[in-house]
C-alpha cells in the first residue's frame, strides 16, 4: 500500500470501520424490531402519554385527546423509522468518506481530524432520532425534538456536515491545482 | 482496491455534502420553506390554477407545498444514498474492469448519475414555479429520467463488463 494520494484506496482506521458496521447493524436491528414489536412499542408509548396528560395537553375529552395521542404516536413511529434510515445511510457515508480522507488527505493532522469528525459525527447523529422517539412519550413532540437537536443533531450532524464540506473543499482544491 | 479518478470521488463527496446540508436545512428551516413555497404558489396563480376561492386555493396550495417538501426530502435521501454508491461502485469499476476506455465511459455515466438527486431539487422549484403537474412532468422527463438512466446504464454496463472480464480471467 502506498501513501496518501495513491491510485489505491487506503483503509480508514479500524475504529471508523467498526463504528460504521455497528451503526449499520443497529439500523438493521432497529428496522427488524420496529416491525416485530410495533404493537408493543405503540402500547408502551400510549401508556406513558396517558400517564402524562399535562405534558401532552390532554383535556379529558376523548375526541380531542385521541387526536393528540395519534399525532404523538405518528411522530414516535417516525423517529424510529428515521433512525433506521439514517443509521443505514450514515454507515455507508462513514465508510466512503473516511476511506477518501485516509487516501487523499496529505496532511496528517487534517486527515486525523477529518476521520474523527466523520466517524463520531456520522455514528452519533442517527441516535438523535432514537432519543427523540424515546422522549416523545415523556416530554411531548416539540420538547423532545429540542432536546434531541441540542444534544445530538446539532453537535453530531454539524460535525459531519463541516467535515464533509472540508473534505470536499480539499479535493476540489486539488482538482483545480491539477487542472 | 483501486481508486477511481479524483473527479469521480469529488462528485460523490459533493453530492453527500449537499445531501447532508439539505437534511439540516429541511429540519431547521421548515417553517421558512413552507412560507416561501406558499408565497411562490400565490405568485404563480395561473400555473397552479388558483380560482380565487379560499377553500379551493388553500387545498391546491397545500398540495403544491407538500410536493415541494417531498422533493427536498427526496433530494436529501437520494443524495445520501447515491453519493457513497458512486464512490463504491466506481471503485469496483476501477478494480474489476480491465479496459481503459470502458472504465472511462463507466466513470462518466456514474458521475452523471450521481447528480440524479439534484433533479429532486429542480422538482421542488418546478412544482412551485410551473404548477404541480407541469413541474413534475417536465423535471421527470428532462432531468430525473436522463440522470437516473445514466446511473442505471452505468450499473448494468459495469455488471456486464465485470462478467466479461471474469470470463477472460482478468483480475485487478
Amino acid at each position: 500500500m502506498t501513501g496518501p494520494g495513491s491510485e489505491v484506496w487506503r483503509l480508514p482506521p479500524l475504529a471508523s470501520l467498526l463504528a460504521a458496521i455497528v451503526l449499520i447493524a443497529c439500523a438493521e436491528v432497529g428496522g427488524a424490531s420496529m416491525a416485530k414489536f410495533k404493537l408493543e412499542l405503540t402500547r408502551w408509548a400510549r401508556s406513558v402519554i396517558l400517564a402524562r396528560p399535562v405534558t401532552h395537553g390532554l383535556v379529558g375529552v376523548r375526541d380531542v385527546d385521541e387526536q393528540v395521542i395519534d399525532e404523538a404516536l405518528v411522530k414516535f413511529d417516525a423517529g424510529l423509522r428515521l433512525f433506521h434510515l439514517h443509521a443505514e445511510g450514515m454507515g455507508l457515508v462513514i465508510i466512503a468518506t473516511t476511506m477518501t480522507a485516509a487516501t487523499l488527505v496529505r496532511a496528517a493532522a487534517a486527515r486525523r481530524a477529518l476521520i474523527a469528525l466523520l466517524t463520531v459525527g456520522g455514528a452519533g447523529y442517527p441516535f438523535g432520532y432514537l432519543l427523540w422517539s424515546a422522549l416523545i412519550p415523556y416530554h411531548g413532540i416539540q420538547a423532545g425534538k429540542t432536546v434531541a437537536e441540542w444534544v445530538v443533531w446539532i453537535p453530531f450532524g454539524g460535525a459531519t456536515i463541516a467535515a464533509v464540506w472540508w473534505l470536499t473543499a480539499l479535493l476540489g482544491a486539488r482538482l483545480i491545482r491539477r487542472a | 482496491m483501486r481508486r477511481p479518478p479524483l473527479a469521480v470521488v469529488f462528485v460523490g463527496l459533493l453530492v453527500i455534502a449537499l445531501g447532508e446540508t439539505a437534511g439540516a436545512v429541511i429540519s431547521e428551516l421548515r417553517a421558512q420553506i413552507v412560507r416561501y413555497a406558499q408565497a411562490r404558489v400565490a405568485a404563480n396563480p395561473q400555473a397552479h390554477g388558483l380560482a380565487g376561492s379560499a377553500e379551493y386555493d388553500a387545498e391546491i396550495t397545500a398540495r403544491a407545498v407538500y410536493s415541494a417538501e417531498a422533493g427536498l426530502s427526496f433530494f436529501h435521501t437520494h443524495a445520501q444514498g447515491l453519493g457513497p454508491l458512486v464512490i463504491l461502485v466506481s471503485t469496483v469499476a476501477a478494480s474489476a474492469v480491465p479496459w481503459r476506455r470502458a472504465r472511462g465511459a463507466l466513470y462518466a455515466l456514474l458521475a452523471l448519475g450521481a447528480f440524479f438527486p439534484l433533479g429532486y431539487l429542480a422538482y421542488s422549484v418546478a412544482v412551485l414555479e410551473w404548477g404541480r403537474e407541469t413541474g413534475i412532468e417536465t423535471v421527470e422527463r428532462y432531468v430525473l429520467a436522463p440522470l437516473g438512466s445514466a446511473a442505471i446504464v452505468g450499473l448494468v454496463a459495469l455488471a456486464v463488463l465485470v462478467a466479461i472480464g471474469r470470463r477472460r480471467g482478468w483480475a485487478a
